[in-house]
């Protein structure tokens, strides 16, 4: 699944990266309260679209509209929630992977951070508790990581949406589209009932693509998607468009 | 060691419920192996909320800094009990997924190899850890996360799985770490299958199978 930054570059001409300086070896990985810095500025992207290159995603306040209740008002999105621009310091921006000209937001060093890895999970749980959602389904393998603190917090089950051949038994697919080719999610037929009240969980929303493929499978057995959710968002790939009716919540936007 | 046989556990309803939400999925991946799936666990939200307690309860006052959770299925349950027990949690992942630089250990598997990572820097030397999955089979992949994590310094204190085999054969290959598991595998009665996920039982349970979907397997 696409979780990282496609670049379509104007210039039919691959453009020569400048090697990005090695990072010190003591501070290849950010530890408590040191960030390790990405490459210099002698970075160039070989993309225009990238000419506000940022090393720290820009915290956002949460952009969904409150299309779960139209009574609760949730305190994270009347202001910046102090939460969040921790969140957003902790993820890592790892260039040129899984190739150049690619940035990949990195939630691991994320994970790394008790504290902020927990208040990620208090602040979907906020947002979700109390509205009635039953099932929450996580894609392969990092919606893994925050889907079952969220469904046990909310007290729903959680369903994971898998690559081809991984689960077990009776499973419905749905394709999708790549830049190049396709790719397929899976769910275990009768993991959801007709009429349950579900929530879409990923690391990051990129072009929306394979939202919007879990989307589709969970409408076909009759469940509605009361919204998506995702730690990280990158705006300028437009998955939010690409979602149509179906709401997106997001704590960082990566612009 | 099983949570069964520990004293605060024995005869624990938890468990027996934990036990039977597992589904069993004869001929998966191939024919003569019984895979047990945890999906149906995760369906039962009591179920699953009380495995996690029952690892969160064994690991809280242990000063465990790290929950190291094997890709994908460990996923599925090392996160929840990081959180709830103050420790951080790094995913250990097939080859190339995680950006960055990584460790990688190689491990046999019953034809060829396969790879873990780990990112360099996650654990620092001296931490306590624990490695979860969802299942133990061989006890390859776990040999290969323990040999990870030691490689880095840390102490890996012991593997926890949902489901294992009482007797476990690579149980030696665990490098003489501890292993916690918290049911048995269940087979499906009148199956004639001699196998789990791979890894050959003596004998039949007698245990049922329940319809855990709506639809049969």
């Amino acid at each position: 699944m696409r979780r990282v930054l496609i670049f379509s570059s104007p210039n039919p001409i691959t453009p020569q990266l400048s090697t990005p300086p090695t990072p010190p070896v003591n501070a290849v990985f950010p530890i408590r309260n040191c960030r390790w810095i990405g490459p210099s500025t002698s970075f160039q992207p070989p993309v225009l679209r990238l000419h506000n290159y940022q090393r720290t995603p820009t915290p956002l306040l949460c952009s969904a509209t409150d299309s779960v209740t139209n009574q609760t008002k949730m305190a994270s999105q009347d202001e910046q929630d102090p939460r969040i621009s921790k969140i957003s310091s902790v993820i890592r921006v790892i260039p040129n992977f899984p190739k150049p000209g690619i940035l990949f937001q990195d939630i691991t060093t994320l994970l790394l951070d008790t504290k902020a890895f927990r208040d990620t999970i208090d602040l979907f749980v906020e947002r979700y508790r109390e509205k009635d959602i039953s099932v929450v389904a996580g894609i392969e393998a990092r919606g893994f990581i925050f889907g079952p603190p969220i469904a046990l917090a909310i007290g729903a089950k959680f369903v994971p949406l898998r690559k081809p051949n991984k689960l077990p038994g009776e499973v419905i697919s749905e394709e999708y589209s790549l830049e190049y080719g396709t790719d397929k999610i899976e769910m275990h037929v009768g993991a959801m009932q007709a009429g349950e009240r579900a929530l879409i969980i990923d690391d990051l929303v990129a072009t929306g693509g394979t939202l919007c493929a879990a989307i589709r499978l969970l409408e076909r057995v009759g469940v509605h998607v009361v919204e998506c959710a995702c730690v990280i968002e990158l705006p300028e790939l437009k998955g939010r468009e690409r979602l149509g009716d179906t709401p997106l919540f997001v704590l960082v936007s990566s612009a | 060691m099983f949570a069964g046989d520990q004293n605060g556990l024995q005869g624990d309803p938890r468990l027996k419920a934990i036990s039977e939400a597992i589904r069993v999925v004869p001929h998966f991946p191939k024919p003569g192996i019984m895979f047990q799936d945890i999906t149906t666990l995760l369906l039962d939200h009591k179920a699953f909320k009380d495995a996690v307690d029952i690892f969160v309860d064994r690991y809280r006052d242990m000063d465990i800094s790290v929950v190291a959770g094997v890709e994908a299925r460990g996923f599925m349950f090392g996160p929840s009990i990081a959180l709830a027990i103050g420790a951080k949690f790094v995913p250990l992942r097939k080859p190339r997924k995680l950006p960055g630089e990584v460790i990688s250990e190689a491990y046999v598997l019953e034809y060829g190899t396969d790879c873990l990572e780990m990112h360099v820097g996650a654990v620092q030397p001296g931490e306590r850890a624990l490695v979860i999955d969802d299942l133990v089979a061989t006890g390859g992949t776990l040999c290969a996360a323990i040999r990870l994590l030691e490689r880095v310094g840390a102490q890996v204190v012991e593997c926890a799985c949902v489901v294992g085999l009482r007797e476990v054969k690579g149980q030696h290959r665990l490098n003489g770490k501890p292993l916690y598991i918290l049911v048995e595998p269940r087979q499906l009665t009148n199956c004639s299958a001699p196998s789990v996920n791979g890894v050959a039982v003596n004998g039949v349970e007698t245990c049922r199978h329940n319809d855990l979907y709506l639809s049969a397997t």
